[in-house]
C-alpha cells in the first residue's frame, strides 16, 4: 500500500521518438484531471484498507475498479495529449508508476472481493468495470498507447498465437486427463502403480522446464523424432499436466469415506458402479482442481515451448527480448497472465458448476 | 550401520549433492560423454563456460534470490497472521493466490521493461515470483496452529514473541519448508529461463544450443539444470524432514 | 484467597458476566457450575487476565490482579483446560517442565519435579517421560494438563471443564485422583464444569452461575437442601438423595475385613472364622479375589471355592463415592465390594447395608424438606421469571 502511494513519484508513461529507442519519462500528471482522480482513489483505497470497517469489502471493489479503470482513462489522455501534433512514429509506452498502480489496482479489487461477502455486489461490481473498460476502449485514447500500437501492427499473428498457445496448452491438459486420471484410479487401487507413478510424476516436475525440452532431444532421437517443433512440446507440457492431476485423482478416490463405499457395496454395486456412481461424484471436486491446476501450470510451460518453435505467446515474448523491443514482450507476456487467469477463474466456475450441493466447499483444497 | 529413520533422507540429500558437486566439475567427462552421443558434432561441449562455471552462475541468482524471498517471505506470513498485521491479511493472501497463476515466463516478461536486462532485473524477478509460495505457505501453517495449544501457552505465562518462536514456528516449520521448497525448484526452473534475459546459468547453453543448432549444447545445459533441480528438491526434503519436530512425525 | 468484586465483562452488547462477587478461601475447591453460555469460563479466564474485565476487580491473597504483569501472574497460576492443549511438538516431559522454564528454573532443579509430578497424576515418568502428546490417549493427556499446571507449585489451580473430554470410566478415575491428589496438595481450586455430580462430588463450594448472573454460592449440601431458588432446585435435579450419595465417601462407612493369602485348606477356614466370604491377597496385600466360606465348608477345595477378580474393576478406593460405589455394586450384583487402595492393596469392604444406612439417613433428611422445608425455601417468583422457565 505504501508502495502504492510511492508509486506515484514513478514515471508514469514513456515518451519515445520510436519503437525501439528509449525516451523521456513523464509523471502521472500529465493527465490532468483523469490523474487527479486516479491520485484520490488511491488515498480511498489506502484509508479503506487502513480502516476495517463493516462495508470494507464493497469499498474495496469500488477503489479497486476505480483505480483500474482511472489507470486507462489516465494513460490514454496521456498517450492522446504527448502524441498531439507529433509524428506517427513517436510512441508512448506504460511506465513502471502504472505498472504498480495496475497491480494495485488488481490487489485492492482481490482482496474487495474476498472482503464481500455478497456475490450480487460483486456481480454488480464486475459488470460496471465491464461497461467501464468498454467505455474508455469506445473513446480510443487507448489506442494511442505503444502496446495498442504494437498490436494494431501484429494483431493478425497475435490472434495466431494466442490459438496456438490454446491448442498447445490444450492438447497438453488433454493429454494429462486421459493419462492421468486413470493413472490416479490405478493409484488408489494399486500399491505399486502409487508408490511409482507419484514418485515419477512429482520428480518430473522438479525438472525445469526448459531442462525437459532439452531432455526430450535423446528420447526423440531414439524414435526418429526430432527435438523441435510441436511434438516435443506436447509431450512436455502432458507430462508436467500428469502429476497435479494424477495425485488430485488418487487423493480425491482415497479420500473418499469407507463406509460411504460399504454402504454401496451393502446396495449391491459391482466395482465398477461404485467407482462411477460413488467414487468419482465424491472425488470429483478434487480432480477438477487437479486439472485446473495443471491448466495454469501447463499455459505458463506453453511460454517456454516457444523456444523449440512450438508457437504460442511465448514466441512474442522471446522475439521481444531478442529485439529489446518492451511492447512486443508485453503483447506476449500480458495475455499469458489472462490466459492463465481466465482458466484459473473458469476451472473454479466449472468445479462450483459440476460439484453435487451436498458436497461442502469445506473439503476442497 | 543402520540410520534413524528421519536421517535416511537427508544422507541421501547430502550424498546425492556430493555426487553432482562431483560431476560438475568433472569437464572431460561432459566432453567425451556428449562426444560420443553426437559423434556427427565438431564441438559437443559449450564452449563460453564449463558446467562448473554455469551452475555457479546458476546458484548465485537462486541463492541471491531465493535467500531474499526467506528474509522477506517468511517475516511477512509471520506478520500478517499477527494482530498488528491482520488488516493486511487478506490483501496479501489476494495478491499471493493471483501472484501464482502468473506463468513464470511472464512474470520474468513484465519485469524487464521496468527493471532492464541482466542479473539483478532477474534477481528481482525470481525473488518476488518465488514469494507466493512461502508466504502463502507461511501463513497456511501459523493458522493451521492449533488455538487450544495456542490458548494453553498463553494460561502458562508465555507472552506473545515466545508463543510464536517456540510454539507456533515450530509446529508449522513443516508446511513453512515445503513452500520454501516449492519456491527454490520454481526459482530453479524460472533462472534457466532467465538465460534468455542475460542472467547467465545454465540455461546458457540450452538456448544458446537451439539458436546455433548444437543439440549437445541443449542436451548438456537439460542434463545439469534437471540435475540440480532434483538435489536441490532431495536436500530440501532432507530439510523438511529434519525440521519437522518429531512430536509431529507421522 | 482469591476475592471477585462486582466482576463483570462486556462484548458489546452482550453482558458475559454481570456483577459477580465470591470468595474462594485458601485451599478450597469452588466449582463454577452453570447452564452453557453462563458465563464460567468468561469468570475463570478473567482470574489469570487471558480475558480482561470490563469493570471489578479480582484479587489473589489481597493482591489485585491487575497489578502484576499478565505473564507473570500467568505463571504462578496452573490452568488445565477441556482441549488440554499439550504442545504436539514437545515430549511429555517437557511440555510438563514449561512453567519450570518460564520462571528460569535450573534443569537440575525442575527434573525431579516433572517425574514427582508425572508420578502424582499416575504417568510412571520411565514410561511416559519421553512419549509425545500423539502418544498418549485422552485420559493419559489429560492427566499431563493437569501435571502441566501443578508442576511450579502453584498456590493456585484453574480448571475449565478439565475431565469434559474423557470417557465416563476415565472421567470417574480422573475425579477420585484428583480428591486425592487435592487432599495431598491442598490447592485453591477453581474448576468449572456443566456436570452436578461431579460438581457435588469434588466441590467445598458450588458457585451457580445462570447467564452472567452467580444464582447461588454455597456449599453442595446447601445447595441440595437450601437450593434459593427454583433455578438451583431444578438445576441440581431431583435426585437429590442419589445425589448426597455424591458426597460421601466409602472412607466413612467402610469396615475392616479379614483377608488370606490363600494356601492349605485349614489356613483358609481359620481366615473364615465364621463369616460367609473371605478374601484372598498377594503377599504385598494385593487383592486377588475371595473365597466362598460355606462352598469351602462343604468340602470344596480352596481352589475352587474362590473367585479371582481384577481389583481395577471389581474394587473401589477409600475415595471413591458412595454413589460411585453403589452404582459399581448394582452392576456387578454384589452385596459387598472390596476397598483397596491405590496400589490394590486391601484396606476394607463397603456393604450395601452400610450404604443403606446412610441413605435412611438422607431419606429422613429429604422427606421433612419435602414435607415443606424445601418448597418454603422457594423465594416468591415473579410472573417474568416463571415464564422464563418454562
Ligand atoms: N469473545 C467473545 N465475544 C462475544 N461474546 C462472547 C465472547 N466470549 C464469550 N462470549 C459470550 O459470553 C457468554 C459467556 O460465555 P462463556 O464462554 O463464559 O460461557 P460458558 O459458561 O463457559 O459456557 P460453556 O459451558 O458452553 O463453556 C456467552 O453468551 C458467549 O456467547
Ligand atoms: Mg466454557
Amino acid at each position: 500500500m505504501v508502495a502504492l502511494a510511492g508509486c506515484l513519484l514513478l514515471p508514469f508513461v514513456e515518451f519515445r521518438p520510436n519503437r525501439i529507442v528509449s525516451g523521456t519519462f513523464e509523471t502521472v500528471f500529465v493527465a490532468g484531471v483523469a490523474s487527479w482522480a486516479l491520485v484520490a482513489l488511491i488515498a480511498l483505497a489506502l484509508v479503506v484498507a487502513l480502516a476495517p470497517g463493516r462495508v470494507r469489502g464493497s469499498l474495496l471493489l469500488v477503489a479497486g475498479a476505480g483505480m483500474g479503470l482511472a489507470l486507462l482513462w489516465a494513460l490514454g489522455v496521456a498517450a492522446v495529449h504527448l502524441q498531439e501534433g507529433a509524428p506517427a512514429i513517436v510512441r508512448v509506452s506504460v511506465g513502471p508508476g502504472a505498472w504498480l498502480v495496475g497491480l494495485g489496482a488488481l490487489i485492492v479489487w482481490f482482496a474487495g472481493t474476498r472482503a464481500t461477502a455478497s456475490v450480487l455486489v460483486r456481480r454488480i461490481a464486475g459488470v460496471a468495470v465491464l461497461l467501464g473498460v468498454a467505455a474508455i476502449a469506445m473513446w480510443g485514447g487507448l489506442g494511442e498507447l505503444s502496446l495498442a500500437r504494437e498490436y494494431a501492427v501484429q494483431s493478425r499473428r497475435f490472434w495466431t498465437l494466442v490459438r496456438q498457445h490454446l491448442v498447445l496448452a490444450g492438447t497438453g491438459v488433454g493429454f494429462g486427463v486421459l493419462i492421468g486420471i486413470p493413472l490416479g484410479v490405478a493409484a488408489s487401487r494399486n500399491r505399486v502403480v502409487r508408490d511409482a507413478g507419484l514418485g515419477i510424476a512429482s520428480v518430473i516436475q522438479t525438472i525445469p522446464s526448459m531442462a525437459m525440452l532439452g531432455l526430450l532431444i535423446a528420447p526423440l532421437a531414439a524414435l526418429g523424432l526430432t527435438a523441435i517443433g510441436t511434438t516435443p512440446a506436447v509431450i512436455a507440457l502432458t507430462l508436467y499436466a500428469l502429476l497435479p492431476i494424477m495425485r488430485n485423482t488418487f487423493v480425491g478416490l482415497a479420500g473418499v469415506d469407507a463406509a460411504v463405499i460399504d454402504a454401496g457395496r451393502g446396495m449391491g454395486m459391482g466395482r465398477l458402479q461404485l467407482l462411477l456412481r460413488v467414487e468419482a461424484p465424491l472425488a470429483l471436486p478434487l480432480v477438477i482442481e487437479g486439472v485446473r491446476a495443471a491448466a495454469v501450470l501447463v499455459i505458463g510451460i506453453a511460454a517456454v515451448t516457444a523456444f523449440i518453435g512450438a508457437g504460442g505467446l511465448g514466441i512474442l515474448v522471446f522475439q521481444g527480448w531478442g529485439q529489446q523491443a518492451d511492447d512486443l514482450t508485453l503483447l506476449g507476456a500480458i495475455p499469458m497472465v489472462v490466459l492463465a487467469v481466465l482458466a484459473d477463474v473458469s476451472m473454479r466456475g466449472l468445479r462450483r458448476l459440476v460439484v453435487s450441493p451436498g458436497i461442502e466447499e469445506g473439503t476442497l483444497t | 550401520m543402520i540410520l534413524p529413520p528421519r536421517m535416511r533422507p537427508v544422507v541421501a540429500a547430502f550424498a546425492g549433492t556430493m555426487l553432482f558437486a562431483w560431476i560438475v566439475g568433472q569437464q572431460e567427462l561432459w566432453a567425451s560423454v556428449l562426444g560420443s552421443l553426437f559423434p556427427e558434432s565438431a564441438r559437443p561441449v559449450y564452449p563460453a563456460a564449463t558446467v562448473a562455471e554455469l551452475t555457479m552462475q546458476h546458484l548465485r541468482l537462486v541463492g541471491i534470490s531465493s535467500g531474499l524471498t526467506l528474509l522477506v517471505g517468511i517475516p511477512l506470513g509471520m506478520w500478517v497472521t499477527r494482530p498488528s498485521g491482520a488488516d493486511f491479511r487478506e490483501i496479501v493472501s489476494a495478491a499471493v493466490d493471483f501472484g501464482q497463476t502468473f506463468p513464470p515466463v511472464a512474470v520474468l516478461a513484465l519485469m524487464m521493461p521496468i527493471l532492464g536486462f541482466g542479473l539483478w532485473p532477474a534477481v528481482v524477478a525470481l525473488f518476488l515470483y518465488g514469494m507466493f509460495p512461502v508466504v502463502s505457505n507461511t501463513v497456511a501453517g501459523l493458522e493451521a496452529v492449533p488455538r487450544t495449544v495456542i490458548d494453553a501457552a498463553r494460561g502458562m505465562g508465555m507472552d506473545r514473541a515466545r508463543i510464536l518462536f517456540t510454539v507456533e514456528m515450530p509446529l508449522a516449520a513443516r508446511i513453512i519448508m515445503a513452500g520454501v521448497r516449492t519456491s527454490v525448484v520454481i526459482n530453479i526452473g524460472t533462472a534457466t529461463v532467465a538465460a534468455a534475459v542475460g542472467a547467465g546459468g545454465l540455461g546458457d547453453p540450452i538456448i544458446g544450443g537451439i539458436s546455433v543448432q548444437n543439440m549437445a549444447y541443449v542436451l548438456q545445459g537439460a542434463t545439469a539444470a534437471a540435475l540440480l533441480a532434483v538435489v536441490a528438491d532431495g536436500l530440501l526434503a532432507g530439510a523438511e524432514r529434519l525440521l519437522t519436530p518429531r512430536g509431529l512425525e507421522a | 484467597m482469591i476475592t471477585l468484586r462486582d466482576v463483570t465483562k462486556r462484548y458489546g452488547e452482550v453482558t458475559a458476566v454481570d456483577g459477580v462477587s465470591f470468595e474462594v478461601p485458601s485451599g478450597e475447591v469452588c466449582v463454577l457450575i452453570g447452564p452453557s453460555g453462563c458465563g464460567k469460563t468468561t469468570t475463570l479466564r478473567m482470574i489469570n487476565r487471558l480475558i480482561e474485565p470490563t469493570s471489578g476487580s479480582i484479587e489473589i491473597d489481597g493482591q489485585d490482579v491487575m497489578s502484576v504483569r499478565p505473564e507473570e501472574l500467568r505463571r504462578h497460576i496452573g490452568y488445565v483446560i477441556q482441549s488440554v492443549g499439550l504442545f504436539p511438538h514437545l515430549t511429555v516431559a517437557e511440555n510438563v517442565a514449561t512453567v519450570p522454564k518460564l520462571l528460569g528454573w535450573e534443569r537440575r532443579r525442575y527434573e525431579p519435579k516433572v517425574r514427582e509430578l508425572l508420578g502424582i497424576v499416575g504417568l510412571p515418568p520411565a514410561e511416559y517421560a519421553d512419549k509425545y502428546p500423539r502418544q498418549l490417549s485422552g485420559g493419559q493427556a489429560q492427566r499431563v494438563g493437569v501435571a502441566r499446571a501443578l508442576v511450579a507449585d502453584p498456590p493456585l489451580l484453574l480448571m475449565d471443564e478439565p475431565f469434559g473430554a474423557v470417557d465416563p470410566l476415565t472421567r470417574e478415575r480422573l475425579q477420585a485422583e484428583f480428591v486425592r491428589i487435592q487432599r495431598e496438595l491442598k490447592k485453591t481450586v477453581i474448576f468449572v464444569t456443566h456436570d452436578v455430580d461431579e460438581a457435588i462430588k469434588l466441590a467445598d463450594r458450588i458457585a451457580l452461575m445462570r447467564s452472567g448472573n452467580l444464582e447461588q454460592y454455597d456449599t453442595p449440601e446447601t445447595l441440595l437442601d437450601h437450593p434459593a431458588s427454583k433455578f438451583v432446585h431444578d438445576f441440581m435435579g431431583s435426585d437429590r438423595a442419589l445425589k448426597r450419595l455424591g458426597r460421601a465417601r466409602v472412607a466413612n462407612v467402610m469396615r475392616t475385613v479379614e483377608s488370606t493369602t490363600g494356601g492349605a485348606r485349614s489356613v483358609v477356614a481359620e481366615a473364615c472364622g465364621g463369616s460367609r466370604f473371605v478374601y484372598l491377597t498377594d503377599e504385598r496385600g494385593v487383592l486377588e479375589g475371595w473365597v466362598d466360606c460355606k462352598v469351602l465348608d462343604a468340602g470344596t477345595p480352596p481352589e475352587e471355592a474362590g473367585t479371582t477378580v481384577d481389583w481395577h474393576e471389581a474394587a473401589v478406593h477409600p475415595e471413591t463415592t458412595l454413589k460411585d460405589a453403589l452404582s459399581r455394586m448394582l452392576g456387578f450384583g454384589f452385596r459387598n465390594v472390596a476397598v483397596v487402595d491405590a496400589d490394590g492393596r486391601l484396606v476394607g469392604e463397603v456393604s450395601l447395608a452400610a450404604i443403606e444406612g446412610t441413605m435412611a439417613d438422607a431419606d429422613t433428611h429429604i422427606a421433612n424438606l419435602e414435607e415443606g422445608e424445601v418448597l418454603g425455601a422457594i423465594p416468591e417468583e415473579s410472573p417474568a421469571e416463571r415464564d422464563e422457565l418454562t
